[in-house]
């Protein structure tokens, strides 16, 4: 059997999508941790054990992501803007704007109708943009960031943070936690300052409909909610947004644009 | 006639009382669970000077707390005072460069005036609060960082910004084996680089006197006068210029009133806790 591999080294998780043609991929995720090259062999040997499958069965490793430039892994690399893009283009070929938050950084990206990058932005600079402004504020909160999304839509008063910045926001959660403000109107607030950044990012590359939003921010409900309610617009959001990039990359392995 | 002048931080508390002179000067936390304590730091300067709370002709309260403060006659901003408490010390000093516990500030001054500020307060990075995260990841104090800063051979550059990415790139750099001097050396250029070149966007000018907590970091002085290319001015106790501005600029105004024969507007004078949530 001819498969395909996309390998998708991220900041908090690495996950990788094997595919052949005229079968349904498998998918797999483990957490990155210290070291990148560790977990992309461990990642993609649990993925083909789980799908009864050896490195044999495997034509083409394509690597993407932020750790991949750290890492000498994969048949070839590719950004993991172009492989989002073809990606979420495989499940909505009508989505011509792509929101990616992951848990480092957050992007907005232009795609053609041939699922094609014509444009792009990136917050990599600033921690507040990303899925670890979320991370942060759940440990201070003490939830499960897998339960921060359905908890925040009980907010009915989200908190106005006056800050855009990931640090002074920890202390701003800190001290309304000691005032007793509810902790969903502390997670609808921080949501609301990823999607005000979300929209600063979709201003530098212009929006054109249909937008979809992946990545694993995409896993949290309220801060899609939120995204849609600041740029004014419904989001496409697939089944498995996270697994998007590693997808797209398995596609680029078997069918090279 | 005594003046007392209160510096609300956000990460200190500082008091002065003076006459012609300080009498005393303290310096508190004000951290979240000190958040109601000014009056506790007001008692402790009160004691000090010898004196009781009505013996205070005026009260000044200024810093990022001023506001709420209930036994304070009157808030002046932190810029103003820190202008004037700077010049009250260096007279020569044209710039200040202060950097607190959670902002960074350059204010350009002119016969103890204030002719021009610039300020960053929405971002960690470039503050004091960029070095207490730093510590807090490599388990040092916060005076340890800057004496070793000065052992480096050969500084490395942090690429970051972002205070939370910073502190993982300093994780990754020490797990690489990279001297822990060589890192520190580097995150000081980074502070003092992106404080220098939001200062510089009013044109710094000599001399430029060094205020706030970070200015008790050695290394963090080192790494702006690299940045600046001279020697920064650093009054005895960094902290307390905008305390000494406040008690300063009440004793202005009190003089000015009795000179005019005008009546001293005063607060209610509570010496009770403040509050920062009103």
């Amino acid at each position: 059997m001819l498969w395909f591999a996309g390998i998708d080294i991220g900041s908090v998780n690495t996950k990788v999508a094997l595919f052949r043609d005229g079968g349904p991929p498998h998918f797999h995720m483990i957490q990155s941790g210290a070291n990148y090259r560790a977990a992309a062999e461990k990642a993609l040997d649990e993925a083909l054990g789980k799908a009864g499958l050896s490195r044999n069965d495997i034509v083409a490793i394509m690597a993407t992501g932020s750790g991949t430039p750290r890492v000498d892994f994969g048949t070839d690399q590719l950004s993991d803007i172009s492989c989002s893009a073809r990606g979420v283009h495989s499940f909505f070929p009508g989505v011509r704007t792509v929101i990616d938050v992951g848990g480092q950084a957050s992007r907005a990206i232009r795609v053609n109708d041939e699922g094609k990058v014509i444009n792009f932005a990136v917050s990599e600079r600033c921690a507040a943009g990303s899925g670890r402004f979320l991370q942060i504020i759940a440990r201070v909160l003490q939830i499960d960031i897998k339960d921060a999304g359905t908890l925040s839509l009980k907010s009915s008063n989200p908190v106005i943070y006056t800050t855009g910045c990931a640090v002074f926001g920890e202390s701003e959660a800190i001290s309304r936690v000691a005032e007793g403000t509810p902790k969903e109107d502390i997670l609808a607030g921080v949501q609301n300052a990823i999607a005000s950044k979300i929209a600063n990012l979709i201003d530098r590359v212009g929006m054109e409909k249909d937008c979809a939003m992946v990545g694993g921010g995409a896993l949290d409900i309220g801060l899609v909610k939120r995204t849609e309610e600041r740029l004014g617009i419904t989001l496409l959001v697939p089944e498995n947004p996270q697994l998007m990039a590693a997808f797209g990359a398995a596609l680029y392995a078997s069918h090279p644009q | 006639m005594y003046f007392a002048g209160i510096d609300i931080g956000s990460t200190m508390t500082k008091i002065v009382i003076m006459d012609d002179e300080i009498n005393a000067q303290v310096i508190g936390p004000t951290g979240a669970e000190h958040r109601h304590l000014a009056n506790k730091v007001m008692e402790e300067a009160l004691s000090k000077a010898g004196i009781a709370f009505d013996e205070l002709t005026y009260v000044v309260a200024t810093g990022y707390g001023r506001i709420n403060v209930p036994f304070a006659d009157k808030q002046i901003t932190e810029i103003t005072c820190h202008a004037k408490g700077v010049s009250s010390i260096f007279p020569s000093a044209r710039t200040v460069i202060d950097i607190g516990g959670q902002d960074a500030k350059g204010i350009k001054i002119a016969g103890g005036k204030v002719v021009n500020f610039v300020m960053n307060d929405k971002c960690a990075a470039g503050t004091g609060r960029f070095l207490e995260v730093i510590a807090d990841a490599l388990g040092l104090k916060l005076k340890e960082m800057g004496e070793l800063s000065l052992h480096s051979k050969e500084k490395v550059r942090i690429s970051s910004t972002c205070t939370i990415f910073a502190e993982q790139e300093v994780v990754s750099k020490i797990a690489d084996g990279v001297p822990i001097e060589d890192i520190l050396a580097g995150l000081h250029e980074a502070i003092a680089s992106r404080v220098f070149h939001m200062a510089e966007k009013m044109k710094i000018e000599k001399d430029v006197a060094m205020t706030g907590g970070v200015a008790k970091n050695v290394g963090m002085v080192k790494a702006l006068e690299d940045q600046l290319g001279f020697p920064v001015l650093i009054a005895r106790e960094p902290l307390l210029t905008g305390a000494i501005g406040a008690a300063i600029l009440g004793k202005e105004l009190v003089i000015k009133a009795l000179e005019k024969g005008e009546a001293i507007e005063k607060g209610a004078r509570l010496l009770e806790a403040a509050s920062f949530f009103k």
